[in-house]
C-alpha cells in the first residue's frame, strides 16, 4: 500500500510523511560516520572513510572532507555522487558571491543556499531529493566559528558538537557526555578522534580509514582551513594513543 | 580619444631575469586628462602567478574578479597551484570568448613555473592572441616608450637585484612621457621562492 | 553640470550635492534633494548622468541591498555595496541600452571602523579615494582638494574645505547650481549637516 505515496517525491503519506525523504535518512544512517565539534579557538571536522577493498586505488583526495570556499569546509555523509554536485555548487556559488561582494560569503548564506536547493529536490516532481547530510565548519566576521548540520529534507542547523552517519546516536550521546564547552581546538580533536574511535567496527584507527580537517586561526590571526595529510593524521592518531600499537602487515 | 583602450590610461611590462622575473605597473587612473587616482595598481597576483591588465578600466576590474573565479575553482579541482603556463591559456580563452564584443586590455603574464623553474613571460591582444617572449613585453598606452626603454636597457640574464633596477628605470623613464600614464609605480620581483613587492615614488603630474 | 563632490575626513564622509535639477539650459527645481540615496544604516550613493537613469539606478540598487539585508539580516560593508553596484553597472553597459550614471559610495565601515568613499564612473571603473567629483565639478575641484586635503582633517575642517570647492563652482560655472546640500555619514550613519542656499 505504502508504494502509493513513496514512488514520487512530491506526495505526502496519509500519516503526513514523505517517504522519499526519509528513506534517504536511512541511506545516509548507513554511510560512514562524520563528526564536528566547535572548539573555542576554532572547529574540528573528522569522518570515517569507509574502505570497501584493498585492491581499490587509494585515491590521493579526500573523500569525505571537501574546501568550500577560503574559510569554508564540509563533511559529507550519503551518497558522495549527490556530495560532488552539491559540493560543486557550494563552490560555484561562494565564488559567485565573492566576484559579486569581493568579499567572502557569509557561513549561512552559503549553507542556506545550499539547502534551498536540496529542499527544492522534495517538492518538484520526479526526482529523488539528494541522499546527502552535511556539517559545514566556517569561520566569518558576524558569527566568528559556526558549526552546522544539514539533511536530504533540507532543514539544517547551528550546532556545537554533532555526527552524522553510521552509529550517529551512539556518536552524539558520546559528544553530549565528553563536550566541554570552552575546550580548545587541541581537546576538540582528541574527542573527535575518540568518539569516532568509539563508533568505527575497526579498533583502531589509521589514516586510511579516518579523514581530519581543520579550521582554525593562525599566529597573524589569519583564517585557514586545513585537510590533514595521512602521514599528518598517523601522527596525530599516534600522539593520542589510537593507531595501531603492534605492525601487523596482514591485518586488513 | 574615445578609443576605449586610452580613455584611463595605464602603464605594465614584464622582463625575464636569470631564475628570476619581474612585473611591474603605474598606478593611475585617469578620465582622458584628468587624473582620478595615484593608487590603482594594475598587477594582480593569483598563487605564484601575476597578471598584469592595462586598458579600459573597467574591464581591468572586472577580469581581475574572472580570474580569481576561475583560479580559485582550479585550485578547489586540481587541488594544486596554478602555473604560469596554464594560466596564460586561461587568459587566452577567456579573452576570446568575448571575439566579438572584447574587453579591451592588454594583458600581461609573468611568473615562475613551480615544477622546471623556468620563468614565463608573455603577453597578450585584447582578444587572447598569446605573445610568448623570451626577453621583455609591454602593454598599456605606454607601450610604445616602454618600448624604447626595455630595447636599450633590457640584457639577458640579470639577477633579482639588477633587474629590479631596470625594470623601475625603463617604467619611471617611460611614463615620463606618456601624460596618461604614472602616478607612482609597482613591481614585483619573482624568484623560485620569493616575491619580492616595492612601491615607487614616482612625480604626480 | 550638476555638482556631486565627495571629501573624507578621519572619521566621515563629507558628500556635497547641487540644488538645481537642470535640464539642457533651464533650472526645472531650484531645492533638489533628490540627487543621494540611502542604501544601508552607514552607505549612501550621489549620482548624475542622464536624468531618469540615474534615479531609476539608483533605487534599484538601493532595493536590492535592501533586500539582501533583509534575507540575511546583517548590514554590509559600504566597499561591498559598491562591488554589487560596480558589478551591475558594468554588466548594464554591455548591454542594448546601458546606464548611464556616474556614481560616489560614501560610506562608514564599522568593522574597520573608517569611512570609505568610492568613485564609480558610467563605465564602471571602481576606485576607492580620498576625495572625488564627477563631471564639470572634478576640474574646478580636485586641484584645490589636492591642496587643502588630509586624512586626518576633523569635521569642521572639512566642512571648511567643502565651503571653499563650493565658493569656488559658484566662481566659475557658467550655470548657477543653486547652492548645495551637505550631507555626512559617520559611525552614528547619514544626515544633513548644512544646506548652503
Amino acid at each position: 500500500m505504502s508504494r502509493r505515496y513513496d514512488s514520487r517525491t512530491t506526495i505526502f503519506s496519509p500519516e503526513g510523511r514523505l517517504y522519499q525523504v526519509e528513506y534517504a535518512l536511512e541511506a545516509i544512517s548507513h554511510a560512514g560516520t562524520s563528526i564536528g565539534i566547535l572548539a573555542k579557538d576554532g572547529i574540528v571536522l573528522a569522518a570515517e572513510r569507509k574502505v570497501t577493498s584493498k585492491l581499490l586505488e587509494q585515491d590521493t583526495s579526500a573523500e569525505k572532507l571537501y574546501t568550500i570556499n577560503e574559510n569554508m569546509i564540509c563533511a559529507v555523509a550519503g551518497l558522495n555522487s549527490d556530495a560532488s554536485i552539491l559540493v560543486n555548487y557550494a563552490r560555484v556559488y561562494s565564488q559567485d558571491y565573492l566576484k559579486l561582494y569581493n568579499e567572502e560569503i557569509p557561513c549561512e548564506a552559503l549553507v542556506r543556499r545550499v539547502c534551498d536547493l536540496k529542499q527544492g529536490y522534495t517538492q518538484h516532481g520526479g526526482l529523488r531529493p539528494f541522499g546527502v547530510s552535511f556539517i559545514y565548519a566556517g569561520w566569518d566576521p558576524i558569527y566568528d566559528f559556526q558549526l552546522y548540520q544539514s539533511n536530504p529534507s533540507g532543514n539544517y542547523g547551528g550546532w556545537k558538537a554533532t555526527s552524522v552517519g553510521a552509529n550517529n546516536a551512539t556518536a552524539q550521546t558520546l559528544l553530549k557526555q565528553d563536550y566541554k564547552e570552552d575546550c580548545t581546538l587541541q581537546e576538540a580533536g582528541e574527542l573527535a578522534m575518540k568518539v569516532l574511535s568509539k563508533t568505527m567496527d575497526a579498533t583502531t584507527l589509521t589514516s586510511e580509514k579516518v579523514e581530519f580537517a581543520t579550521v582554525g586561526k593562525d599566529k597573524e590571526g589569519k583564517v585557514y582551513c586545513h585537510l590533514w595529510k595521512p602521514a599528518e593524521i598517523d601522527v596525530l592518531l599516534k600522539k593520542f594513543g589510537l593507531a595501531k600499537k603492534v605492525e601487523d602487515e596482514d591485518d586488513e | 580619444m574615445s578609443d576605449p583602450s586610452s580613455i584611463n590610461g595605464g602603464a605594465i611590462v614584464a622582463m625575464v631575469g636569470k631564475d628570476c622575473v619581474a612585473i611591474a605597473c603605474d598606478m593611475r587612473l585617469g578620465m582622458q586628462a584628468l587624473t582620478v587616482s595615484n593608487d590603482f595598481p594594475k598587477i594582480y597576483q593569483y598563487n605564484n602567478t601575476f597578471i598584469g591588465l592595462a586598458g579600459l578600466a573597467t574591464d581591468v576590474l572586472t577580469l581581475s574578479e574572472v580570474f580569481r573565479y576561475k583560479v580559485n575553482m582550479y585550485n578547489l579541482r586540481e587541488e594544486r597551484d596554478i602555473e604560469p603556463e596554464t594560466f596564460a591559456n586561461l587568459v587566452s580563452s577567456t579573452l576570446y570568448e568575448k571575439r566579438f564584443g572584447p574587453y579591451f586590455v592588454g594583458p600581461i603574464v609573468a611568473g615562475i613555473n613551480s615544477k622546471t623553474g623556468k620563468p614565463y613571460i608573455c603577453g597578450f591582444d585584447l582578444i587572447g592572441c598569446i605573445n610568448f617572449a623570451k626577453d621583455f613585453v609591454v602593454g598599456g598606452t605606454t607601450s610604445h616608450q616602454l618600448f624604447g626603454m626595455c630595447e636599450s636597457l633590457w640584457e639577458p640574464d640579470l639577477e633579482p637585484e639588477d633587474l629590479f633596477e631596470t625594470i623601475s628605470q625603463a617604467l619611471m623613464n617611460a611614463q615620463d612621457r606618456d601624460a596618461m600614464s604614472g602616478a607612482g609605480g609597482l613591481v614585483y620581483i619573482i624568484t623560485k621562492d620569493k616575491i619580492v613587492k616595492r612601491l615607487l615614488k614616482t612625480r604626480q603630474d | 553640470m550638476d555638482v556631486i563632490l565627495g571629501i573624507t575626513t578621519a572619521n566621515e564622509v563629507i558628500v556635497i550635492t547641487s540644488r538645481a535639477f537642470v535640464r539642457g539650459v533651464s533650472i526645472l527645481k531650484a531645492d533638489d534633494k533628490d540627487k543621494t540615496r540611502i542604501l544601508s544604516p552607514h552607505t549612501m550613493m550621489a549620482f548624475t548622468g542622464e536624468s531618469g537613469d540615474t534615479v531609476q539606478f539608483a533605487e534599484f540598487i538601493q532595493a536590492n541591498i535592501q533586500l539582501h539585508e533583509m534575507r540575511n539580516a546583517v548590514e554590509l560593508s559600504p566597499s561591498a555595496i559598491t562591488s554589487f553596484l560596480r558589478n551591475q553597472l558594468a554588466t548594464s553597459l554591455r548591454s542594448r541600452k546601458p546606464y548611464n550614471v556616474n556614481v560616489l559610495v560614501a560610506g562608514y565601515d564599522e568593522a574597520k571602523g573608517k569611512p570609505e568613499l568610492n568613485w564609480v564612473d558610467y563605465l564602471s571603473a571602481k576606485v576607492s579615494v580620498p576625495y572625488a567629483a564627477h563631471g564639470y565639478a572634478a576640474y574646478y575641484t580636485l586641484s584645490l582638494l589636492d591642496r587643502w586635503h588630509r586624512t586626518d582633517l576633523t569635521l569642521e575642517e572639512g566642512l571648511k574645505v567643502a565651503e571653499m570647492c563650493v565658493a569656488e563652482l559658484k566662481k566659475r560655472l557658467p550655470i548657477d547650481f543653486k547652492g548645495v546640500d551637505i550631507k555626512v555619514v559617520d559611525k552614528d550613519g547619514i544626515r544633513t549637516e548644512k544646506v548652503i542656499e
